[in-house]
């Protein structure tokens, strides 16, 4: 470490003065903003009854339920696929490895947009004749994801095709990184791939997959263009997720002082749901280590050797 | 060791083998099963837009679904493209090129410069500056587009090029990538050595850090690009003319047209074939740029 005075500030300036415009000061302007509503061209100080008004905006907190519900239902049946593609992929039955990691990681170079309108088109029985085969199970008609009640389901998939891949990809460079030693001290314990994949990998994936799936409920909370794009293709209600409410008040209403009000709570919504995500899963880490431990050790009778080389790499994940 | 039992040895392993080899062959046809079903699935909707931009509309909504038509329809679609709104599609792409390349070079150049800046040197209000840059990877950047959008207006800066590349080189996760990327990739001494060498902070930043530090100037460059290119919620904020948008805008607004574009049939070849084109570059780029990537997102996933 150098001590000098006045350089490390100047290497910081770009990034602060950008940062400040385009992150800060937006964010204490559409605070402000929320403070006032706008009449006729004058801006008039109201206090808090924007936020008021929001608290008992059905439409938006119905908005809000709806990501939630999606949120809950999607990542998790992404990051258990994610695990499990990764797990494979970890293991020794599976041939040209290579080749199916840059497969299932394609599509994160995919702009959502364009997946969207691609799954869009699928999405239709007179483009996609495949959906007629899901007939039978729903009462003679072809499946319709574009469906008013199917809908979120449709766009469900198409997140899940898009960052699958994606937190595979993730979960596999963490695997890749476990110390060698540690696999052949299971092995010398007599664990098999199962039980290796079981007691030692996942333990150790925990803060990623804690980690992943903080971003993806952020990013669920956020849902816009899959919407937004299936919108002109089906109908959708200008209030379907919380950012195209705030899209639509402020650009088919002109109402930017109440989407102000709108964009703060959702910021603030986000930070408080991946906050107290994260400390619901710290505290309870520490509580579940130890029960791994316990029951890794009489289950599997895994030795002292495995399990200090488990907590150690816990430490370095 | 005498011959016989050496012998015996191996067919006792021979026959530990074999009853283990069945178990072992189920369990390899299951895992390549589940990862040939799971490679189709991630494979089908572009081996579709593969098929589907070769088709006319009549084509594609009578011929079979995967196939090839008898009929390439293909440069039909391609003239189509290529003329329709005076070649408005290859304007879009330029744009595109513009806003990926522009905020991925002066992202990553910004970003490197904090991050050593992080790394590197002590000064008064660092570990607040750190904290608010790992604080901000929690808010959403689509949450703040509405504000940044008011931000931009009051700049004058709505329906520019600039407008739109600005709010994209700012990169907090950039920031804390490179911070932590020079920590361990560049030793002190290399500091001390420039320094004892006459070189400047500057002189030391451009000349020994940057070359050092490429592998990750890559990866932060290719990152920032593919999120740009991939944006959309950000353009649509702050562009209301035809001629300023990245594909990912004009290809959603082609699809709102879609049977209202007033050009006597509907838009389906063009919006295929465009976004074929669009994605398909970075498809051939991606098996020799994937490792490049993985490194930088595999932090992201590890990363606070």
């Amino acid at each position: 470490m150098v001590k000098i005075r006045r350089v490390p500030y100047i290497f910081l300036t770009p990034f602060l003065i950008l940062f400040a415009l385009f992150f800060v000061f937006p964010f204490v302007y559409s605070l402000i903003l929320s403070l006032f509503v706008n009449i006729q061209g004058e801006y008039k100080f109201v206090g808090l009854t924007n936020y008021l008004t929001a608290w008992e905006d059905k439409s938006f907190w119905y908005a809000i339920y709806r990501v939630a519900y999606y949120g809950v239902v999607q990542v998790t049946i992404m990051l258990v696929l994610a695990l499990v593609l990764a797990l494979f992929l970890d293991s020794r039955y599976v041939k040209n490895k290579a080749l199916f990691r840059v497969i299932y990681f394609l599509p994160y170079a995919v702009p959502g947009v364009i997946a969207a309108i691609m799954w869009g088109f699928l999405y239709s029985p007179d483009l996609n004749p495949i959906l007629n085969i899901f007939a039978s199970f729903t009462g003679g008609k072809p499946l319709n994801l574009l469906d008013s009640g199917t809908v979120l389901y449709g766009i469900m998939n198409m997140a899940t095709w898009a960052w699958t891949g994606y937190n595979m990809t993730i979960y596999f460079a963490s695997l890749t990184s476990i110390p060698i030693e540690l696999y052949d001290a299971a092995k010398i314990d007599g664990c098999n791939e199962f039980q290796t994949a079981w007691h030692i990998k996942l333990p150790l994936l925990k803060q990623v997959i804690v980690m992943t799936t903080v971003l993806s409920i952020i990013g669920s909370l956020q849902l816009f263009n899959e919407p937004y794009v299936l919108s002109s293709l089906t109908s959708i209600p200008a209030t379907f997720t919380p950012n195209m409410d705030i899209y639509n008040m402020a650009f088919a209403y002109g109402n930017f002082t109440y989407s102000a009000t709108l964009s703060i709570t959702l910021v603030l919504i986000t930070f408080i749901a991946s906050l107290l995500f994260m400390y619901a899963t710290s505290e309870r880490t520490t509580a579940k280590k130890k029960k791994i431990r316990n029951t890794a050790k009489s289950h599997t009778g895994l030795s002292a050797s495995t399990m200090s080389y488990t907590g150690e790499g816990e430490k370095t994940l | 060791m005498s011959l016989r039992s050496n012998s015996f040895t191996t067919t006792n392993l021979q026959r530990q083998n074999h009853s283990k080899s069945k178990k072992e062959r189920i369990s390899t046809s299951f895992s390549m099963i589940l990862m040939i079903v799971m490679a189709a699935y991630f494979l089908f909707p572009l081996y579709w837009l593969l098929v589907a931009m070769t088709k006319s509309t009549n084509q594609l909504f009578n011929t079979s679904m995967l196939a090839f038509p008898e009929h390439l329809n293909l440069m039909a679609n391609l003239n189509w493209l290529n003329s329709y709104q005076d070649g408005m599609f290859w304007r879009w792409v330029l744009n595109s090129v513009i806003y990926a390349v522009g905020a991925g070079l002066l992202g990553t150049l910004v970003s490197s410069m904090a991050g050593y800046s992080l790394a590197k040197y002590v000064f008064k209000g660092k570990n607040f500056l750190t904290v608010s840059v790992l604080g901000s990877l929690m808010i959403p950047g689509a949450a703040l587009a509405i504000p940044v959008f008011l931000m931009i207006k009051s700049l004058g800066l709505i329906n520019t090029y600039a407008g739109v590349l600005l709010p994209m080189i700012v990169n907090p996760f950039g920031v804390y990538f490179m911070m932590v990327f020079i920590k361990e990739s560049m030793p002190n001494e290399l500091i001390d050595s420039g320094r004892v060498d006459g070189a400047s902070d500057y002189g030391i930043f451009f000349r020994i850090a940057l070359p050092i530090i490429r592998p990750g100037l890559v990866t932060l460059f290719l990152i920032t690009f593919i999120g740009s290119w991939n944006n959309f919620f950000l353009p649509l904020v702050l562009l209301n003319k035809t001629s300023l948008y990245p594909l990912t805008v004009g290809l959603q607004i082609w699809t709102a047209n879609l049977n209202a574009a007033g050009t006597g049939q509907p838009l389906y070849p063009l919006i295929l074939i465009g976004s074929f084109l669009s994605i398909l570059p970075m498809l051939i780029m991606f098996p020799i740029l994937r490792k490049h990537i993985v490194s930088g997102i595999a932090m992201g996933g590890v990363k606070s």
